[in-house]
């Protein structure tokens, strides 16, 4: 899909990705382009058949000061097939027009999708491997419609970037708030850009380092019987416009997967031409 | 003497490649990041689109005003802000639209 994107527009913009997987910072993406991004995660859970999970990325931004995004969720598990998992609408909003230190943005999202989702874009509350492990044939048929939300503080310094997400999340079926967390930091590989084209120089390289769990929820705020992973990350943007990036995720509590894999990858289109 | 004043005509000469090179490779390097990051709505060679305006006059703008407006943008009005890039690209633009 996205080879056929890069044939028919005929022209790119060149993404400068965060390297995250789970954790947002404060970029927003620019105005007249439309991102279109695809990133599986593989898991094995403990107990249960191996799967893949696949969220299809739509991101767009009606004002320089607010990203929205749709995903289309889908997943593969050995033995028992492939379904449509359902979809989420985002938004971000800046909330200062100016860069500073620390830079707030405000996340909000709507998710109606079932209980089958895999794509693990977030950990909150008990997430657990255990979720991950029931039938297909029984998780397809719980619907969930969620609020999501999320506050971003992120900021740059000496080209590092640092960020915090706290998020709360909310099943509009009547179920208590639950909260979670992330963390990143990345830097470039080269701060400044060489006065040549080039595709494997190390200023197209950005690594990073992500760490985010659940905090349980809220009638029970507690890192008890909680997954935490930690994730090295890193992109890679090549002049033609694709971003590819990857992310080996560590459980590191009990409740976590032992290992989830993430791919990504994303083509950015100009609309101005 | 002629001794002496070769050597200082010497390191003269080498002086000036040290500050005229990086100078020139920042040129080349902004306008190589100009056209990966701005020039789908300010035009290839920064002369303005229906989405962006012409630049040719940022050459009389402040260095420091300008790695401002690159840094900060105009979100208000449509122009992304491109912290995102590390200060030192964000220079490497300046340096180019310096130049124009």
């Amino acid at each position: 899909m996205l080879a056929a994107a890069a044939i028919i527009t005929g022209s790119t913009a060149m993404g400068q990705e965060s390297p995250y997987f789970v954790t947002y910072d404060h970029h927003m993406e620019e105005p007249h382009h439309l991102e279109i991004a695809i990133q599986p995660v593989a898991g094995a859970p403990k107990e249960g058949n191996r799967f893949v999970g696949t969220a299809t990325e739509f991101e767009f931004a009606p004002q320089a000061w607010w990203t929205t995004e749709l995903y289309l969720d889908w997943q593969s598990t050995a033995r028992e097939g492939s379904l449509y998992t359902g979809y989420r609408i985002e938004n971000r909003f800046r909330l200062l027009m100016n860069e500073h230190a620390i830079n707030p943005v405000l996340y909000i999202e709507y998710a109606n999708t079932t209980g089958a989702d895999k794509t693990l874009r977030e950990i909150v509350g008990f997430d657990s491997w255990r979720d991950l492990a029931e039938p297909n044939s029984d998780t397809r048929l719980e619907r969930e419609r969620e609020i999501e939300t999320k506050l971003i503080l992120s900021g740059n310094r000496n080209g590092w970037n640092a960020v915090g997400n706290v998020i709360a999340e909310k099943n509009l079926a009547g179920e208590p708030w639950e909260f979670g967390y992330a963390f990143g930091v990345s830097r470039p590989l080269a701060l400044a850009a060489s006065p040549y084209r080039c595709s494997f120089c190390r200023e197209n390289f950005t690594a990073g380092l992500e760490a985010y769990g659940g905090l349980g929820e809220q009638h029970a705020r507690t890192l008890a019987g909680t997954a935490h992973y930690i994730a090295p990350c890193l992109s890679w943007a090549m002049p033609s416009g694709l971003t590819l990036k990857v992310s080996p995720s560590f459980g590191v509590t009990a409740n976590s997967n032992r290992f989830l894999m993430r791919f990504g990858v994303s083509y950015e289109i100009p609309l101005t031409r | 003497m002629r001794k002496l004043l070769l050597i200082l005509a010497f390191t003269a000469c080498a002086q000036q490649r040290m500050t005229t090179q990086p100078q020139a490779a920042d040129v080349a390097a902004g306008h190589k990041l100009f056209e990966q990051h701005c020039s789908s709505c300010h035009g290839v060679e920064a002369r303005g689109t229906k989405y962006a305006p012409d630049l040719a006059a940022a050459h009389a703008m402040d260095s420091a005003e300008l790695f401002r407006f690159v840094t900060d943008g105009n979100l208000r009005h449509g122009m992304p802000s491109w912290s995102r890039l590390p200060d030192q690209r964000r220079w490497q633009i300046v340096a180019y639209l310096k130049s124009l």
